[in-house]
């Protein structure tokens, strides 16, 4: 995944992709390509998957029994594979995102002294 | 797998729906179409890595590592060809031998009977705290019988008549079956006349067994009826034999004992008989009973319900259990014991059995039950033979006879005793037990579980000890691959992942091994079974073959070996010590002192364990080989060479008592007068058999009531001249003995007593000091039911001879005037007996040409087939123990050579410093022998206590004997010593300077 400054590329963690998947698909089902542009449009562009590595995360995701997978016709009226979230996916995204919360809070943590440095 | 394929499936096509989307999506946003699809594509990513990434989602990691493991350990085994020829090899001798062994097991004592759903039948068997007041009773060994007098709970698996058509009335069973062995049948009307043997079965025996025929129909109710015409059906083996296999067989007759029988079909081909080991060659229908056998030997068994004869089995309903079948069968028993017309169960004085003119067939024929003890004392003698050669050995068949119903042409001889006769009472508690077929039906079985439990042990240490040696062979190459595990280490692998790999490699070993032993086994367990076969009257109805669990026990234990001689080479490869392992300059030949030290006690505890149990193997080995010995050089009272024996029984075909008689004496001057024999005589049964027979009487002086007992056997004219038994006084048999003897069997008896001969025993037993000659005893007065009986009288004393077996002592012995049923032939001739045969063939055709002769053997295969078991055991274990040996002397061999080119350069020092080459070659052998010591002593200590296991199967010497231990100790020094040869021979050939420059 990148940013849209392709200078500061922000490498994110596989586990991260996952929980991103999991979270867009808290609403509703969707497929792939549905899945791909929430994350972008709900990161306001911020983060733009690359598209390919969905997919593995995807199946990732299947084997672990997070989520499910059907066949299903799309918005165009065109076949499409669409992933839902299982319950005990639903269980995970609260772990995950708790988990999440902790780290950013301690690594924020740690960077507020330096930066209350820096201004000052 | 299923999964990941179906997930796998859509993949491509869900990757292009991705990027046809993003393209729409480009193209509304304004891009061109060339623009938007590359955009898109752009996006995705790298297509083929993708799906890769994809793939190794659902990719199972230790299969493909497995896998890996394989392809790597193949490849290693075939770098050093060698080693791995070596390796499978000696594990195909431990595999095979065990998966040999296990065979027989499986296809003696495990295999199910070979009938529909053998679960679900029973075994009908009764048991009481005295034995029953019966007229008769006949068992042919299908199971365990005990029907001696004064046995504690006696109990067994025969019944009358009347008591299985109420059984199988009472409607307990969804299907009710008896059979009994037909005895002897005389088969004419296909070519030559034949002896074979048949089984007498119920209507309903075939529809409760489940099973169907190959060709025509099998037995059913119809059959068995008094006015049903007699049919016969095949078996399947004989159908082959004897008829070609033609499909013409059905609706030819035969005549059986002369009467005519409709053959309407042939069995299936997997069954020969319910009970383990049976091969019967025909099956009749139980109404036909009497029809076939001959009237001196009838008793009116069918409605007779104290002649107890019938096995019973049942096939229990689909939802009864096998307890709740048990009790009404039971209560039906018992209510017929204590309160039917004839109660049966007593402890005592029950009628007297009159002589039964059977003559025992060769091989497998009981010991009596010692005489009934009489009120109004009699000539009682007891049964002994079966009725015909039973095909079961395992359990002793046993006929008891009582006194007939219908008295036969012989009178009726021994006393009703009526009023001896107690009732039945509550406290005998006569009962049935049910018992699951499969293991109530025991018929040969115990025979060879004996001999196969040894064999199994002996097996099994065979597999320790190639395991040993293979472990020893793989510590040697590990040290020579310790640079490739350090690399390996070093590059990151995993010390779990290494170990994994080599338990792969040894893995693979024992499973190649095991291929490779399963051909081994299935020629070796092929080669014993016609060995054991061979040394049967009849054919074993055991067969071999490989099936599902055979295969299974193989792969487990190869399974098992590869673990147990790979883990403590392996577990040693991967602690190797980095460093000095992959320097340069030091060579397999030094690691640090702590590993050194380590494997040094390794190899030699390896070493020590092989030649330990090479030693058990060895001393049990030559106890079971000397026991054969003894009992091959037992003073046996006559002599056993030379002599041809032959069995005839024209009773069959319709001859009565005086003509058979008198058919004897005519065939033995005629076979006497044959060129090339030099004497011939008959008697009831050939000596060393097996086949037995006990006789009880009165002796005067004795309390009225007591009785005594001796071995009896009715025998020809010049008998003792023929067997080169000498007398010691007196005079053998003339022919108005004989007449005398008949005479006093029939119907009216004489005053005069039957004249016998007795040996040295018996005199020594009744007699003391007194003057044998004259002497009469067995008196008895006239009762009720039968006359008065003048006993016997001395004529004649010989000298000791073993009767039925080599083991038993020498008892109390009588020689009684043969008198008629079948009798065996014993021809003396002047060179080698069998070369007479067809002579013999002709002589007896001339007399009848309707009267085949059967059991044909000399009297040294005779006693062949009595020690059967005894050679079995000897040379199997005797093969595996030079087996072990040699693997334990491969191992010292191995160990010793390897050491030498391990310790070349230190050799290469010692000499440079000075030392003589006898020195080095002492260093060898010091070592050698050390080893070798402390495995013979740890060897023999464990010998000690394992060979009294085998105490019951040895004759004439201890378990503990020092003279086999001794032996055993010098050979395997020898064979050390040739062992320790070649590597001290290498080490004296060092040349010091090239070992200097050794690495």
């Amino acid at each position: 995944m990148s940013t849209k400054e392709d200078r500061e590329r922000i490498e994110l963690l596989q586990g991260t992709l996952d929980l991103l998947i999991l979270q867009t698909l808290l609403l509703s089902p969707a497929h792939g390509h549905a899945i791909a542009k929430a994350i972008e449009f709900r990161s306001e562009d911020v983060l733009q998957v690359e598209q390919g590595s969905l997919y593995p995360a995807l199946h990732r995701l299947i084997k672990r029994g997070w989520i499910s997978v059907e066949e299903g016709t799309s918005e165009n009226n065109r076949r499409a594979k669409f992933y839902r979230l299982t319950p005990k996916g639903r269980r995970q995204l609260t772990v995950e995102t708790r988990k999440w919360h902790k780290l950013a809070g301690a690594i924020a943590r740690i960077l507020r002294p330096r930066e209350q440095e820096g201004e000052s | 797998m299923m999964r990941r394929k179906r997930m796998l499936e859509g993949l491509d096509e869900d990757i292009r729906d991705h990027i046809a989307r993003e393209t729409q999506d480009n193209l509304e946003r304004g891009m061109t179409p060339q623009e938007a699809r590359y955009a898109a594509m752009r996006k995705f990513g790298n297509v083929m890595r993708v799906k890769e990434e994809t793939r190794e989602v659902w990719s199972v990691v230790w299969l493909e590592q497995l896998w890996q493991d394989i392809r790597y350990g193949l490849r290693m085994l075939r770098k050093s060809p060698g080693f791995s020829a070596v390796a499978i090899l000696t594990l195909a001798l431990g595999i095979g031998a065990n998966t040999a062994i296990f065979s027989l097991i499986d296809a003696v004592m495990l295999r199910s009977l070979p009938v529909e759903n053998p679960s679900q039948l029973v075994l009908l068997q009764w048991a009481a705290r005295n034995s029953p007041n019966v007229h008769g009773y006949q068992s042919a060994g299908d199971c365990a019988n005990d029907m001696r007098l004064g046995a504690k709970n006696p109990g067994g698996c025969s019944f009358s008549e009347p008591m299985f058509r109420e059984i199988a009335k009472a409607n307990v069973f969804s299907a009710t079956a008896a059979f009994a062995n037909s005895g002897r049948l005389n088969l004419t009307g296909n070519g030559a006349a034949a002896v074979i043997n048949g089984q007498l079965v119920s209507g309903d025996f075939f529809h409760t067994l489940g099973l169907k025929a190959a060709t025509g129909r099998l037995i059913d109710t119809t059959d068995d009826m008094p006015s049903a015409a007699p049919v016969a059906v095949l078996n399947y083996g004989y159908w082959q034999s004897a008829f070609g296999g033609s499909r013409d067989v059905v609706g030819r007759t035969i005549e059986l004992n002369s009467v005519p029988f409709t053959i309407v079909g042939v069995a299936e081909q997997r069954f020969t008989g319910i009970t383990p080991g049976s091969d019967y060659d025909v099956w009749l229908p139980l109404s036909d009973a009497q029809r076939i056998t001959p009237l001196m030997r009838w008793r009116d068994r069918q409605s007779d319900a104290s002649y107890w004869w019938l096995t019973i089995i049942g096939r229990l309903k689909p939802e009864t259990q096998l307890a709740q079948a048990q009790a009404p069968v039971s209560g039906l028993f018992r209510n017929e014991m204590l309160h039917g017309a004839v109660p049966l169960f007593h402890d005592g004085a029950a009628g007297t059995p009159p002589p039964m003119p059977g003559a025992p067939a060769g091989g497998n024929v009981a010991i009596s039950m010692s005489a009934v003890p009489q009120r109004t004392p009699g000539a009682g003698s007891v049964q002994i033979a079966s009725g015909g050669p039973p095909p079961s050995a395992g359990n002793k068949p046993v006929i008891i006879a009582g006194p007939p119903g219908a008295a036969p042409a012989g009178g009726a001889h021994g006393s009703a005793a009526a009023d001896g006769r107690k009732n039945l009472s509550p406290e005998d508690n006569p009962e049935i037990k049910l018992a699951p077929a499969p293991s109530g039906l025991t018929g040969s079985r115990t025979r060879y579980s004996n001999p196969l439990y040894v064999l199994m042990l002996v097996v099994g240490i065979i597999l320790l000890i190639a395991c040993a040696n293979v472990a020893g062979l793989m510590l040697a190459r590990s040290a020579a691959r310790q640079k490739e595990m350090a690399v390996r280490l070093a590059l990151g692998a995993g010390r779990a992942r290494i170990v994994r790999q080599l338990l792969t490699e040894s893995v693979m070993l024992s499973v190649l091994g095991g291929v490779l032993g399963i051909l081994f086994a299935y020629w070796g367990a092929h080669t014993i079974l016609s060995f054991v076969s061979s040394n049967q009257p009849r054919p074993l109805g055991f067969a071999t073959g490989v099936d599902l669990r055979v295969l299974g026990f193989t792969a487990a234990i190869s399974l098992l070996t590869g673990i147990l001689f790979g883990i403590a080479p392996t577990l040693r490869s991967a602690r190797v010590d980095l460093t000095p392992a992959l320097k340069e300059g030091t060579g397999s030949s030094e690691t640090t002192g702590h590993a050194r030290g380590k494997w040094f006690s390794i190899g030699n505890a390896l070493v020590v364990a092989q030649v330990a149990l090479a030693i058990v193997v060895l001393v049990a080995a030559g106890l079971l080989v000397r026991t054969l010995a003894n009992l091959r050089s037992v003073d046996v009272g006559f002599d056993s060479h030379n002599i041809l024996i032959f069995g005839i029984d024209p009773t069959l075909i319709g001859y009565k008592g005086p003509q058979a008689d008198s058919l004897y004496r005519d065939l033995q001057g005629r076979l006497a007068e044959t060129p090339g024999v030099t004497a011939a005589s008959y008697s009831m049964m050939p000596l060393l058999s097996s086949g037995l027979m006990i006789t009880g009487f009165h002796w005067p002086g004795t309390p009225q009531d007591q009785e005594s007992e001796a071995d009896a056997l009715g025998v020809g004219p010049n008998f003792f001249e023929t067997m080169r038994i000498p007398f010691l006084i007196g005079r053998g048999f003339t022919a108005s003995d004989f007449k005398l003897s008949v005479a006093n069997d029939g119907a009216t008896p004489t005053s005069a007593p039957t004249p016998v001969i007795v040996n040295h025993a018996f005199v020594e037993k009744y007699l003391g000091k007194e003057n044998p000659l004259g002497k009469r005893f067995g008196q008895a007065e006239a009762t009720a039911d039968e006359p008065a009986n003048a006993g016997f009288e001395i004529i004649g004393v010989v000298r000791d001879a073993k009767y039925n077996d080599l083991r038993r002592e020498i008892h109390a012995m009588m020689y009684m005037p043969q008198r008629f049923g079948g009798a065996t032939f014993e021809l003396r001739t002047a060179a080698d007996p069998q070369a007479l045969l067809p002579t013999v063939r002709e002589t007896v055709a001339q007399v009848n040409t309707n009267l085949p002769l059967y059991d044909v053997k000399t009297e040294s295969e005779q006693i062949d087939r009595l020690l059967f078991q005894e050679r079995l055991v000897a040379r199997l274990s005797g093969f595996f123990a030079l087996l072990a040996l040699v693997l334990a002397c491969v191992g010292l061999y191995g160990l010793l050579s390897y050491e030498v080119s391990r310790r070349t350069r230190e050799i290469g020092i010692r000499m440079a410093l000075g030392a003589h080459q006898g020195n080095v070659m002492k260093l060898v052998l010091r070592q050698g022998f050390v080893l070798a010591i402390v495995g013979a002593a740890v060897g023999i200590g464990a010998a000690l206590s394992v060979t009294r296991y085998l105490a019951s199967m040895l004759y004439n010497v201890r378990a503990s004997d020092p003279t086999t231990l001794a032996g055993v100790a010098v050979l395997l020094a020898f064979v050390a010593l040739a062992a320790c040869y070649i590597p001290a021979r290498r080490a004296m050939r060092v040349d010091p300077i090239d070992a200097l420059r050794h690495e």
